[in-house]
Order: structure tokens, then sequence, then C-alpha cells
């Protein structure tokens, strides 16, 4: 599995939202489930996903899934398709 | 002061005879009427029993509480006030049009006790006696051979009844009453699918009640919530923290726990054990037992409303146990009997996530092949935590 599988599976699982609805800008203010619970409960996914732990910094300035493949691509995770 | 009588404890029977009962009820001395199956301690009864004041040493009887809290606690009723109960239930759940009544439950539980031997015995009614759905042939069989049928039924046994019967339908079963636990009201329409003539009704109270406090037929009401209104000779209003409190003339006259005997003055208000409040419409709604009701981070979830969206989309077995998540926030454990398809885990979190916010979703979805059940039907919760089993469907990473 790519890491983008990877992200999508825990984007879809974290907001529940459908999987037709996934896409790489999907923005914050699109998804209703994107809350500030939903905002950690992301940064704790992409721990367990990716083994990397967002600052608090990073977790509050995430606003699309292009912003969490953009702080991954910077520690060195890479997102072919991105 | 001589030594008091050792009063009599009547074991169910279960080659079904009702024979001791019934001679004990007619005698003056106070007896206790106890499951089979119990994980409260003989002894703890005989020594329960033996606190018993002498006032309540004749004309009453002793059921034990589910046991679900963990502590034993034993109900003494009187058996005039049970009778007269059992008289005004007959005139408000319309049993007149009832020849028989199947019982499924442990007649030592409270509800089947009242509602169907003391009612079967006043009313001059059939009993009819099966082991309920633990020989679900001869279940069948009562409720083929059935011929103006009540049925007393606790939510739970519902899905094993519809997976026991399948498209098969009983037209003999003209009562259907539910009571100790949520109502199944998503299950109505396969209810009436499979009981044809049947009227289906709420029936809500507590063993203290002993046991009945209101009633709704299924279709005065759409949610589950909803127990409808007092019956006679009930009052009901709600404490400071929303508890469900009631006055009753039918009511428990003592209760004997660890801490031994309490009687109950006449005009004391006694909790069911649920929060609760009355609608505009003078009907009751339960909202949850006090442990299903809480705040996770700061926003009130009620448990039974969020199995009333899960159950809406899964035909199995559900139930609940409380859990914390990381941040050691309030929340709970969705169980899911039998194991559900990942499509349908997939629709129950498009709906709580259509239909509830963040805060009131389960920390965890979990599934079981069978769920465990105390003797009265009801789901154990303590052993629902158990990991020996469970399969995880999906979980907040929270």
């Amino acid at each position: 599995m790519t890491n983008l599988e990877k992200l999508k599976d825990l984007v879809i699982d974290v907001f529940l939202i459908d999987p037709a609805e996934f896409r790489l800008d999907l923005r914050r203010d699109q998804v209703d489930t994107w809350d500030s619970l939903g905002v950690v409960s992301l940064a704790v996914g992409v721990q367990e996903t990716f083994g990397y732990h967002f600052t608090q910094e990073e977790a509050l300035s995430v606003q699309s899934v292009n912003d969490v493949i953009a702080i991954l691509s910077r520690h060195g995770i890479g997102f072919d398709a991105a | 002061m001589g030594v008091l009588p050792v009063l009599p404890v009547l074991i169910e029977d279960s080659t079904m005879s009702l024979h001791g009962l019934e001679e004990h009820w007619n005698g003056e001395e106070t007896f206790a009427y106890l499951p089979e199956k119990s994980p409260v301690p003989r002894d703890w009864v005989a020594g329960a029993l033996e606190s018993l004041p002498e006032a309540l040493r004749t004309g009453c009887f002793c059921l034990l509480t589910s046991g679900s809290t963990g502590s034993p606690r034993i109900v003494v009723g009187s058996k005039g006030r049970a009778e007269r109960l059992a008289a005004v239930l007959h005139q408000a759940q319309q049993s007149e049009p009832v020849a028989e009544t199947i019982v499924t439950l442990p007649l030592s539980y409270c509800y089947a006790f009242v509602n169907q031997w003391l009612w079967a015995r006043m009313s001059g009614r059939r009993l009819v006696m099966t082991h309920g759905l633990s020989r679900p042939d001869a279940l069948l069989a009562s409720l083929r051979g059935a011929g103006d049928a009540m049925l007393c039924l606790v939510g739970p046994q519902v899905p094993l009844l519809i997976g026991m019967a399948g498209e098969e339908a009983f037209p003999g079963v003209v009562r259907i009453h539910f009571a100790g636990g949520r109502f199944p009201q998503e299950r109505i329409p396969r209810l009436r699918a499979m009981f044809p003539n049947a009227r289906i009704f709420n029936n809500y109270g507590c063993a203290e009640a002993m046991p009945r406090l209101t009633l709704r037929p299924a279709e005065a009401g759409g949610e589950a919530s909803d127990i409808g209104l007092p019956i006679p000779g009930v009052q009901l209003k709600t404490g400071e923290a929303g508890e469900i409190l009631f006055r009753s003339e039918y009511r428990g006259v003592a209760l004997v726990d660890s801490e031994g005997c309490r009687p109950i003055p006449d005009d004391e208000w006694i909790a069911s054990g649920d929060l609760g409040r009355e609608d505009a419409g003078g009907h009751w709604h339960v909202l949850g037992r006090p442990g299903e009701v809480f705040k996770r981070y700061g926003e009130k979830v009620a448990i039974p409303q969020v199995l009333a969206t899960v159950n809406q989309h899964w035909t199995g077995q559900s139930s609940s146990y409380r859990d914390r998540d990381s941040a050691g926030e309030d929340g709970f454990a969705l169980v899911l009997c039998p194991v559900p398809p990942e499509e349908t885990v997939r629709s129950i979190l498009q709906a709580l996530r259509a239909l509830h916010p963040r805060t009131h979703w389960p920390l965890r979805i979990e599934s079981r092949d069978a769920l465990p059940l105390l003797p009265n039907g009801k789901v154990d919760g303590g052993a629902l935590k158990d990991l020996d089993g469970k399969l995880l469907h999906w979980r907040q990473r929270i």
C-alpha cells in the first residue's frame, strides 16, 4: 500500500467521509466532521500510520489533505502521487 | 423477643413446576422466590431474610433485583399490592381478550412474575411455561400453538426471536409486552409482520415499583425513549439531577441490601434508576441510566439515542459499555452481535456522521458472536468489556 493510499484510508476513517469524497485538495471547511476533535484524531492517526507526531502548530495549521502531505514530505515521508 | 422463624426460600424450578409457588402465595408467611441460577450466594439471601422485621414476615414476597449493578438487593413486595397491580394492568393493558400467556423469561424476574404468573393466576388465564430462547424449538411450538396469547419480552430477545423464526408469522399472539430495558421501536414493523394480530406495548418500571410504572401502546409514539403515561395509582416526577422519581400504590414495601432492611415509607419518592423527562403531551421519556447519559468534551451524550441511530442500520443486537478516551474523557464502546459485514459497519458510521456530532460517536465499534446475557435476558454489562472473543471494526483515534 502506498503512503497516499494509507493517507486516504486514514482520512476516510477519521472523518467518516465517503471514499468518493476524498481528494488531495479536500479542505477542512468542506468536511463537517473535520472539527477540533477531528484535528486531534487526524494527528493521532498520522502518528500511528506514518510514525510522525505533528507539533501543535502543525496540527492546527492543517487546512487540507495537501497540507498533511506537505508536512509529512518535509519530514522525509514521500508521496509519489502528490 | 423470641427467635424469628426462618422464612422459606423457593428456587425457580427448572422442571417448571409451579406448585410450591402457588402454595406459598396462598400461605400467610412471607417467602422469597429466587432464580435457579444466580451469582448471589444463598447464604446472603438467608441473612437478608433474617433481617426482615416481624411486620414484613407475613403477607409479603421477596424477589432479587437483576444484579446487573453487581450489588445484590432484595425487594420486598406486598402480596395485596401486587394483586391490585395485576388487576390494574389487566384493565390498562386491555388484556380481556387474552386467553393465555407464554412465559419466555424467568418467573423469578419481577416483570414476568407480576405481568404473567400473578396476572394469569388472578384472571384465570392459562400460563404456558417455556424455556424461552434456550430451547427455540419448544418456544416455536408454543408460538405456533398460541391461542389469543400474550408474550412478555425484553428488547435483547427480539433479534434472536427474528433469527429463530425467520419469515414465519404467529397469528395466535395478540399481545406483546416489552419491559426491562430499551423498547425495540425500530423492530416494530418486523414484529408486526411476525405477529400480525398482536398489539405491542412498551412497559416501564423497576423492581422497586414491583414492577410497573407506565405503559405505552407502540402506536402511541414513535421513539424508543417514549414510555407513555403513568398507570393509574402511579405518580412520576423528576428530581434535581433529572432522575425519574415515582410514588406508587403498588411499590415494594422494603429493600434489603448489604446495609440491612429498609422499609419504604408510603410518601417517599423513589428513584427508578433512569434519567427522564415529561413531554408536553404528558408522555414520559427515558433518557437512559445515569451511566448512559454523560458529558463528553462538554456535550451531553445519551447512549440510547445513539443506539437508536445504530439500530436503523443494524438488525442484530447492539449494546454498549462505558470507557474513556486517551485524554481521559468519558465515552462508550458500541458492541454489535453477531459479527457484522464491514459494509454494515460503514453504513452505521455514515449514519452516525449524518445525525450525530463526533462527541456522540462511540470510541470503538466492536462485535461478538454472542452477547453475554444475564438470566433475565438483559445484557451482562460487566462481561461485555471482556476482551475474549471481541473483534474491533472501528475506533476513534483519540
